[in-house]
């Protein structure tokens, strides 16, 4: 039957990447066009930021099991290499992703090894110190790094904000496809496996060194893409005022990855988007929360209890509810007019 | 991306080799002590750099011989999912080790030529009482280390340099086994024979040291003392301290235990993938990609799954999650587990313990079962003594750690001590 070949087709996560990012396409060219405000496509980009380095922490916290508070300090990672590599040195973006990689892969096996040591609550706190220690040494580096329009270059071409824009889009498709077919091994189920019995998954052959160092290096090299995208699409950070590299973002990722449901990508996204998109692409309009900034705080604070309370699963839970709430009903009508048996 | 990994692990052999050179720094020192002390010229170091390097060839040699059993392991793992390719692995290895023996050889012969020596040190001065006095401490503490360290490098060798060979009948000997919780002597002095395709029941009253003993030989405890050998996949024994936990399925060891360690996250269905986890030797790489090798690999592996599961009666169970299943079918879903890697040595760990009576007389049919086709040998604690005197080939009693009796039902049945320590106490409580 069509319609359960569509069905199938839907559910294979190369084909809802391949729509999402058709989407996200299509608002592009509808915001290049006039048609909807430059200025909420711009925050969907920097979401989709936001996004990449939610969906490295959703395989940290949701898939190992491992706590990290130190996010914002991967991120400072990747945003200073792009910036010393492109602006200081000049050289391509190539060159600065291959560099982030290499530091944040170091950085990840470091605090890999710590977390064979340390566990739980103490591992967060120790890699939220971590992320204190890389901040304040970024800081007292230099305060303010900003990238210049010209030295915002892909293969030669500069980026003005739609290429900079479609760059984070297919980085952000790119890596929820990675990640997605990671989960979907031995690999993720290895993770899994270890983050509900440490004994169990080792007596199953599950190295607990080998996976925990490679969840903390997925978690930080995504981290790092994202500060190295965010000085690709924003071009300017400021460690000293701005709230990018302090604990808060390490927060809101955290509160991005539980809202959405710790171990679904997309849910992950949707997390981003509340925690992130929200504010920046509706609330920030509104003339009331720009006069009271910290309201909008408070209302993702107010929706983050309000998931955490009555869903626990996040918000992945509550739509598969719907659902299947909706499908019940769409059965029971189909029963009253049609009978059970053709039902 | 897997040569990495390798190199990451701190493997059995860098520790020997660490504690080796540990050992000749030590020794060093105290041989410079020795001869500070009685103030005689530094004779003996004049051959000391050529034994040195002897010892580092020989520290070379086994550490090859280590890579070569690890290498034997994993591609004996690989033969057995492809086909081919153990011989050639093993081979290299043999290969290298030929070359390091040479050298050594060689070395040995120019040593006694007298080739290899260093000039003699020049002597030195008489020391003063005082210093002498001091010197002899000094002495003492190195002595202390030293004897500390050559227990460990000779518990590091393990089967290395003298490598033992097992009885053919034998799956697992184990010698004088010691696990020590500070003052607690969980097992003490514990030594039995497994033989190839037998049920053999651990006994003992609670806290006994019968789970302690699973978890010595798992490794999940490394054990204060004693001999753990198995006759691994390659048909030689190994030394079970030589590997590390995740690694002893690599010979077909698996186990379940005492509560129930089910992944509940995940369905049934893929708690056995888990459980297949070494059968894979997709890259990450490949893994990442769904590279059409590791959907090769995931059909296989769901096929093999399958079947377990259908002989373990759980096909109807496949797509649940493990989360909220009855505890008969979650102990089910365990011994499932340890059918999926091949096993020759599956441990079980009170199986029949929260069963009632007919999940109890169904366990013993299936226990069986298993020993006959999946041709292994099982190691069973159960508390239930009907299941142990019904399955069991062999039985073992233990008590606060020791040995009370070993031998066949009957016999321990009737031996004095179990009814006293065991039995006895059981029924009179
Ligand atoms: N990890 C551990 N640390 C300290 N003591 C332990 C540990 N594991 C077991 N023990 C002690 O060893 C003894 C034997 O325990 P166990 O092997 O679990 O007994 P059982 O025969 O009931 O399985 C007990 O006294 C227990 O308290
Ligand atoms: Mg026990």
């Amino acid at each position: 039957m069509k319609m359960h070949k569509l069905r199938r087709l839907m559910s294979v996560p190369l084909t809802q990447i391949i729509l999402f990012a058709a989407l996200m396409t299509a608002l592009q060219l509808l915001s290049m066009a006039g048609l909807i405000p430059n200025s909420f496509t711009y925050a969907i980009g920097s979401t989709l930021i936001y996004a990449i380095v939610a969906i490295g922490f959703c395989l940290l916290l949701g898939y190992s099991g491992l706590a990290s508070l130190g996010t914002a300090g991967f991120i400072g990672v990747g945003a200073y290499a792009a910036y010393y590599v492109m602006e200081s040195f000049g050289m391509p973006y190539i060159a600065a992703l291959a560099v982030t990689l290499a530091i944040s892969v170091a950085i990840g096996v470091a605090v890999g090894f710590i977390s064979l040591r340390v566990e739980g609550l103490y591992l967060a706190i120790l890699t939220l110190g971590l992320s204190e220690i890389l901040r304040n040494l970024l800081m007292a580096v230099q305060a303010t790094i900003k990238i210049d329009i010209s030295n915002a270059r892909l293969f030669g071409v500069q980026l003005n904000d739609s290429g900079a824009y479609m760059l984070v889009l297919v980085t952000f498709s790119l890596l929820v496809w990675l990640t997605s077919n990671l989960i979907d091994s031995p690999t993720g189920r290895a993770m899994l496996a270890m983050k509900n019995s440490t004994s169990a998954a080792q007596a199953m052959g599950v190295s607990l060194m080998k996976h925990r160092l490679l969840a903390f290096v997925i978690s930080t090299v995504f981290a790092a893409i994202g500060g190295l995208l965010y000085m690709m699409y924003v071009r300017v950070m400021t460690t000293s005022v701005s709230t990018l590299l302090t604990m808060t973002t390490s927060l809101n990722i955290l509160g991005a990855v539980i809202i959405g449901g710790a171990k679904s990508l997309w849910g992950t996204t949707l997390g981003a988007f509340i925690v992130y998109g929200i504010q920046s692409m509706f609330l920030s309009k509104i003339p009331f929360f720009q006069k009271n900034p910290a309201f909008i705080t408070m209302l993702t604070g107010l929706l983050i209890v309000v998931v955490v309370m009555f869903f626990p699963g996040g918000l992945t839970q509550f739509l598969s509810g719907i659902k299947a709430k909706l499908q019940r009903s769409f059965r029971k009508v189909r029963e009253d007019i049609y009978g059970k048996d053709l039902g | 991306m897997a040569r990495i990994w390798d190199k990451l692990r701190p493997s059995g052999s860098g520790k020997l080799l660490r504690l080796s050179q540990e050992y000749d720094r030590l020794r060093r020192e105290l041989e410079d002590l020795e001869a500070e002390a009685e103030a005689r010229p530094a004779e003996p170091q004049r051959n000391k750099t050529g034994a040195d390097r002897l010892q580092r060839y020989d520290a070379r040699a086994y550490m090859a011989k280590r890579a070569a059993n690890h290498a034997a392991a994993k591609a004996i793992f690989r033969a057995v999912r492809e086909g081919g390719s153990f011989d050639e692995a093993l081979r290299t290895q043999e290969k290298k080790l030929a070359r390091i023996e040479d050298k050594r050889r060689a070395f040995a012969a120019r040593l006694e030529r007298g080739g290899a020596e260093r000039k003699p040190a020049p002597a030195k001065q008489k020391p003063s009482a005082e210093r002498v006095k001091r010197t002899a401490a000094e002495k003492a503490a190195l002595e202390k280390k030293l004897a500390a360290l050559e227990t460990r490098i000779a518990r590091a060798k393990g089967s290395g340099h003298s490598r033992i060979s097992l009885p053919d009948d034998v799956a697992l000997r184990v010698r004088g086994l010691k696990m020590y919780f500070g003052g607690l002597k969980a097992v003490d002095d514990l030594s039995f024979d497994v033989k190839k395709g037998e049920i053999f029941g651990l006994i003992g009253p609670n806290g006994a040291g019968k789970t302690t003993v699973f978890n010595c030989i798992t490794r999940f405890y490394n054990a204060t003392g004693g001999d753990m050998h198995f006759s691994g996949r390659g048909g030689e024994a190994v030394d079970l301290r030589d590997f590390r936990v995740h690694d002893v399925i690599l010979h077909g060891i698996v186990r379940t235990f005492q509560n129930v360690e089910v992944i509940r996250e995940v369905t049934v269905l893929e708690n056995l993938l888990i459980a297949g986890h070494r059968g894979y030797g997709s890259s990450l790489v490949a893994q990442a990609l769904h590279l059409p090798v590791l959907k090769k690999e995931e059909r296989l592996m769901r096929e093999r799954a399958l079947r377990v599961l259908e002989f373990m009666g759980l096909t109807e169970y496949k797509d649940w999650y493990a989360f909220g299943l009855p505890y008969g079918v979650l102990k089910r879903i365990e011994i499932a587990r340890t059918l999926m890697c091949d096993p020759r040595l599956i441990i079980l760990d009170e199986p029949a313990a929260g069963l009632n009576d007919t999940e109890t007389a169904e366990l013993a049919q299936l226990i069986r079962r298993i020993n006959k086709e999946y041709d292994c040998t099982i190691l069973l604690v159960e508390h239930d003594m009907g299941l142990v005197m019904d399955i069991c080939d062999t039985v073992c009693a233990i008590s606060f750690g020791k040995l009370l009796a070993i031998g066949t039902t009957e016999q321990v049945q009737a031996d004095r001590n179990v009814q006293t320590a065991y039995l006895g106490a059981s029924e009179e409580a």
